[in-house]
């Protein structure tokens, strides 16, 4: 349920697909493999709304952001003859971003990494994000720490598994599990009040909202 | 790898069901998508070329610094010939070089061997990698030495001085080449950063 419509983001483009659950043509695959910048170009259209949202969720930093994409698309044309073809060509372009993300996170910030409480208490009260809109989701997001943020997003949205984020990370696997569930916690009390402040005047949000 | 397009591989990693979990999940995929604020294509392909024509650079240069190796092992006996000036020649070497005065015809072939050091040279100068600063620096009292010998030459009648000062020329040219070539030898020995990172 979104009470007040979702918020739209300035740069949100909704004429595009921006997913990497896109095929790449095999002769385009080819054709990027010999190098050829025209086919780049049109693989890079194709995925850089995925590419670019992807980092800017684990960076939680729009000008980090532009550097993993740059960064990791620079890597896909170089090394397009890596690609061997046992997964997606989208699936192994998606990782290149999520190295370079982690990476650019480990050199810039991920050295202060929040040690948490394995133990923390299961919340059974109702999750604020199914009632949060859009924009105050993606606020609280950017406010959780990073390697949490970066956690919970691999977790939750890509797929990635405690022992795939353990590798990405270099750490342990409870490593991995203390940060989602702190991740999660911080969350719900990020968000926890700010829906008690839209029940009590709900009109505050901003123009930016959509009916 | 582990892909979510297809959640079989979710095998190692039983998720135990939980609605929160879920609702969590579904919210944060249900975010929409952005894009980058200008166009990265430009900047991207522009960063491509450039590269592009780093690595053709190096494939040039790479053979002409073996060639150069090549010269450097040959010649390195008289490399490390004291360098004399002219000037400050004392005047019994001077009358001992009479004896060994040169051929017209050596100085020819010095003349022509420095004319293609430094051709070599300006190529790797025009095409080359930017030099850092210390190597600036170090290619800045190269040209200046370059500079003084072509003074003194300009100055020499003796032939022996003469030859001697082209050989100055020719070593000091190799050294510029040299000092030219750092940034590719620099750059092929260094290991890539995040390599082990991809598994695919």
């Amino acid at each position: 349920m979104r009470p007040f419509g979702v918020l739209v983001h300035p740069c949100v483009v909704d004429d595009m697909p921006a997913n990497f659950q896109q095929a790449v043509e095999p002769d385009l695959i080819a054709r990027l493999q010999r190098g050829e910048l025209a086919a780049f170009e049109m693989i890079y259209r194709r995925f850089e709304r995925a590419a670019w949202t992807l980092a800017l969720r684990l960076t939680g930093r729009p000008d980090i952001a532009h550097e993993v994409l740059q960064d990791s698309m620079l890597k896909a044309f170089e090394r397009a003859r890596q690609f061997r073809g046992d997964a997606p060509f989208a699936a192994w372009l998606r990782k290149l971003v999520v190295n370079e993300a982690l990476m650019q996170l480990r050199h810039d910030r991920l050295h202060v990494i929040e040690v948490f409480d394995d133990t923390l208490a299961v919340d059974e009260s109702p999750a604020p994000w199914m009632h949060a809109d859009a924009a105050t989701l993606e606020r609280a997001l950017n406010r959780l720490p990073d390697a949490a943020r970066a956690v919970l997003w691999l977790y939750h949205v890509e797929g990635y598994t405690h022992v795939e984020i353990a590798g990405q990370f270099g750490r342990s696997v409870s490593f991995s599990k203390s940060q989602l569930a702190r991740a999660t916690k911080r969350l719900r009390e990020l968000l926890q009040p700010q829906l008690q402040q839209v029940e009590v005047t709900p009109c505050t949000i901003g123009s930016t909202t959509t009916p | 790898m582990h892909d979510r397009l297809d959640h079989d591989s979710m095998k190692d990693d039983p998720r135990k069901y939980d609605p929160n979990d879920a609702s969590l999940a579904a919210a944060l995929r249900a975010l929409p998508a952005s894009a980058p604020a200008r166009d990265a294509w430009p900047e991207l392909a522009s960063r491509m070329r450039r590269r592009r024509a780093a690595r053709k650079a190096v494939w040039f240069t790479l053979p002409a610094a073996f060639a150069a190796g090549m010269a450097l092992t040959l010649a390195w006996p008289h490399l490390h010939r004291p360098a004399v000036s002219p000037a400050f020649t004392p005047v019994a070497t001077q009358a001992s070089s009479h004896a060994a005065t040169p051929a017209v015809s050596d100085i020819d072939t010095l003349q022509a061997s420095s004319q293609q050091w430094q051709a070599w040279v300006q190529k790797l100068d025009l095409n080359g990698a930017p030099l850092d600063g210390r190597q600036l620096t170090q290619a800045v009292a190269l040209q200046d030495r370059i500079g003084m010998v072509d003074l003194q030459l300009s100055a020499a009648r003796n032939p022996s001085t003469t030859a001697d000062l082209w050989q100055q020329r020719i070593t000091l040219l190799q050294q510029l080449g040299l000092l030219h070539l750092q940034p590719y030898l620099v750059a092929t020995h260094r290991p890539a950063n995040n390599d082990h990172l991809i598994s695919m």
